[in-house]
């Protein structure tokens, strides 16, 4: 099922965190492994497997980038993973933020890795709302392009890519005392 | 003198039992409140510590205790740094005064065995002896027992987690829950102080260090991150002032200790640790070669240095925890203080540095973790306050590559249950079958992560490479224990999965100590086994009936029949398992497991009639129309058998 319903939600770009946090609260309520205890096996089967659809639904509504992807198939995209790629300047500039990055991380220079983070964070914000504003273009009026809108998404995900990894080298430093 | 009169028709007392690395705790509710019960040692706190003399005479708390000094390599402690670990985990190079015994094959690699000279014990039947010992202490107070959640540290693994399942079917319990520490915690704090808000629960044990981020609110108690070491604790603080006695006392660094020494340095470092909580300075006469003795003085602040470097890594986990809930330290409400070792001024100043307030000490950090789990417990029962707890998965799951990289299918911090569906592809002709590596843990290569199972999937059907597409589905339930399902997708055939776990005993070991634990072995487990069975089926039988009454709406057509005849059958064994003792659980469970199937679609059914209610009715078209093609499969199926029935003819 796909996410927008499994939270009985109208397939939109735009969904604020509390509305789909407010979702799976109630149906976790309803679904958690934890109230059918003692119940007949096969009715904790099917409320361990709806449950865990809800929990899996809200995770991804609740991060744009797989949200998107999710509204792109509800839209009958069949594979939004597979976007065409950057423009050829904006894949060179994430080589030379990852470079910057690996470099500071050997010199121990951490205000210099949190600065390019802070950067990157501020990019990928900006990214994000030209997204979220081309899928409400896209939603007013479904005739128009997804091109933008394709372009935006990648980009995202370039960006997003970048912030996990520099996370998980911060994560494998030895902190500074 | 408080006198229970046992009445007959009451509920089972459900308990919390808190199965701890030094101290263990059964707990209960009395009119609403959760209090810890006597245990053998005629307090709340027993010491996790087993006592193995001769012919097969088992001892638990401070009677084993007692042997500390005179049988260390008998006397078993801190047996929960073992459990689900393998021999190979490096555990045997630490400071301990028990013997591991060196694994005589590969599978008996897969679990630490504890050498006692005439034979040898695991952890999880360690741990199984304190948890009987609990349970007689319970059933001595309260009489008709019931349910228990027994708590692990959130940071526990897959294979830590079963091993204390393990542990609670050895010892004869109804296991309702394995429910984290730190959210027992803040169940217990939160139901106390009626607090709402976002809160941090810093959880270090004797062995297990834990820290929780979770949000309070009306009842729900949703963890947001959780972080920590599983091997992390105050036992390795007991062990770094070990270190620097012995070395005083004339020990070179890399010298063999004998085990009787090494059992007084540690229980001495303890008490001194101990001791410094309350006064600045501590000292304490040790024996030396040639009948001597020299005197070995701690400061605390001697102690805070020493203990420094360990605490420095709960730090990192604090940090990614707040960071992974998105939250600054000053952010949280309040830092919850849980475990023993938060008792050291050191680890309170600590704490303080990191979160940049005063913690919170006001429930005692011995009791709070068994109190939640008393709660959780009456909870789950339907007998207490109505909370819902949400966790999250510890520790990544990922699945090996080609390259010995990790595919990642489940992060860390996902909440619970949580599921991933996984496509494989054959990669040479005519190949039946495949292996799956599964892995726990965040590093990039499998070798780094700690191995949970491989799973071997057989039966593809034979087509050429890459033809076949393998679907294989990961469940990890409410106690973050992983189920795996798997189907080959062109052929739709659901295929047979072998499971091996990588560490922890198999179920055959399982099943042969639960026999040798039993007087007349086979046939009284199997005694065991008919009555469990038995009171599984009218609890099921109950509750469909329940649901007939409620729910007989949502059953389709012949559907209502073909359960009522499931329902006659299971009446029938269960009507001759009570006259003759040839009924066999097998008999009951095979019965069980038709009505099982013949509810199967009506509960999807009335799954799907609860998501709506909860919705507030906006999806009850959608409910209608799953109604509509349930009952097309369910004419299909009668359909399809009655055409076979038909060739039959």
């Amino acid at each position: 099922m796909d996410p927008f319903s499994a939270l009985g939600l109208p397939p939109s770009f735009d969904l604020d965190a509390r509305t789909i946090a407010e979702r799976k609260l109630a149906l976790s309520r309803a679904l958690h492994p934890d109230r059918y205890v003692g119940r007949p096996a096969g009715e904790r089967r099917a409320a361990l497997s709806k449950a865990l659809e809800v929990n899996d639904a809200a995770r991804r509504l609740s991060n744009p980038i797989t949200r998107a992807e999710a509204l792109l198939i509800k839209w009958g995209d069949e594979n939004p993973e597979a976007l065409p790629s950057p423009s050829q300047a904006f894949l060179m500039d994430i080589l030379e933020l990852r470079e910057a990055l690996r470099a500071a991380g050997r010199a121990h220079e951490r205000a210099k890795m949190d600065a390019l983070i802070a950067d990157v964070e501020v990019r990928k914000q900006q990214t994000l709302q030209r997204l979220s504003d081309a899928f409400a273009e896209v939603e007013r009026d479904a005739t128009k392009t997804r091109t933008v809108l394709h372009q935006f998404l990648s980009e995202l995900r370039y960006l997003q890519r970048f912030c996990d990894e520099a996370e998980a080298f911060l994560d494998e430093m030895p902190v500074a005392q | 003198m408080f006198l229970d009169i046992f009445d007959p028709l009451a509920p089972p007392q459900t308990l919390g039992i808190d199965l701890g690395t030094t101290h263990s705790i059964v707990a209960t509710l009395r009119d609403g409140r959760p209090t810890a019960l006597v245990t053998c040692d005629g307090t709340g706190l027993l010491p996790s510590v087993v006592y193995y003399g001769n012919h097969g005479m088992v001892m638990v708390g401070n009677a084993a205790k007692a042997h500390l000094l005179s049988e260390p390599t008998r006397t078993i402690a801190s047996a929960k740094r073992y459990m689900g670990r393998g021999y190979d985990e490096q555990l045997a190079s630490q400071l301990s005064h028990v013997q591991l015994a060196r694994p005589q094959s590969d599978a008996d690699s897969k679990v630490v065995r504890f050498d006692l000279g005439d034979r040898t014990v695991t952890p999880v039947e360690v741990s199984a002896e304190i948890l009987k010992s609990l349970k007689k202490s319970a059933i001595d107070q309260l009489t008709n027992v019931g349910g228990v959640v027994i708590t692990v540290p959130a940071y526990f693994d897959e294979a830590q987690r079963q091993a204390t399942k393990d542990a609670g079917r050895l010892a004869g319990l109804d296991v309702l829950r394995l429910l984290n520490e730190p959210t027992a915690a803040a169940l217990a704090y939160g139901l106390d102080k009626n607090t709402t808000g976002t809160y941090a629960v810093y959880d270090l044990g004797g062995g297990t260090f834990d820290i929780t981020i979770l949000e309070l609110q009306d009842g729900v108690f949703q963890v947001r991150s959780t972080g920590g070491d599983s091997a992390l604790g105050g036992d390795d603080f007991d062990r770094a002032i070990a270190h620097l006695m012995l070395s005083q006392m004339g020990f070179r660094k890399d010298a063999t200790v004998p085990s009787e020494v090494v059992s007084l340095v540690l229980g001495v470092a303890r008490e001194i640790k101990h001791a410094l909580s309350q006064a600045t300075s501590a000292e304490v006469k040790l024996p030396v070669r040639g009948d001597k003795e020299i005197t070995f003085v701690l400061t605390r602040d001697e102690l805070a240095a020493l203990v420094a470097p360990l605490l420095a890594s709960t730090e990192v986990a604090s940090r990614r925890a707040l960071r992974d809930a998105g939250l600054q330290p000053q952010k949280v409400e309040g830092v919850i203080l849980v475990g023993g070792s938060t008792r050291m001024p050191a680890v309170r100043a600590f704490v303080e540095k990191i979160f940049g307030q005063t913690p919170l000490t006001d429930l005692d950090p011995d009791l709070v973790v068994a109190y939640g789990a008393a709660i959780s417990a009456a909870a789950l029962s339907g007998q207490g306050e109505d909370v819902l707890l949400l966790d999250v998965l510890p520790l990544s799951l990922g699945v090996e590559t080609m390259g010995g990289g990790v595919d990642k299918i489940l992060p860390r911090n996902v909440s619970i249950p949580a599921g991933a569906r996984s496509t494989f592809t054959t990669y040479a002709d005519n190949q039946t079958g495949f292996e799956v590596h599964v892995v726990q843990g965040e590093r990039e290569l499998a070798q780094d992560c700690r191995s949970l199972a491989r799973f071997k999937v057989t039966g593809i059907p034979p087509m050429p490479a890459g033809m076949a597409r393998l679907e294989i589905d990961f469940q990890v339930d409410e106690n973050s224990l992983l189920h795996v399902s798997a189907r080959e997708t062109t052929t739709g055939i659901e295929q047979s999965i072998d499971v091996t776990p990588s560490y922890g005993l198999s179920e055959d070991e399982i099943e042969q100590m639960l026999i040798d634990a039993l007087d007349h072995g086979e046939q009284d487990l199997e005694k065991r086994r008919v009555a469990d069975a038995r009171v599984e089926a009218e609890r099921v039988l109950l509750a469909t009936e329940k649901s007939l009454r409620q729910d007989a709406s949502l059953l389709g057509p012949d559907e209502l029949s073909r359960i009522q005849a499931a329902i006659s059958d299971l009446r029938t064994v269960l009507g001759r398992a009570q006259n003759s003792a040839d009924v066999k659980a097998s008999h009951i469970s095979s019965r069980l497991d038709e009505l099982d199937e013949a509810t199967k679609a009506w509960a999807g059914r009335r799954m799907n009639q609860a998501i709506a209610q909860a919705l507030g009715g906006q999806q009850v078209e959608q409910v209608a129309h799953s109604v509509e093609t349930a009952r097309g499969v369910d004419a299909h199926v009668h359909e399809h058998e009655q055409n076979r029935a038909g060739r039959r003819a």
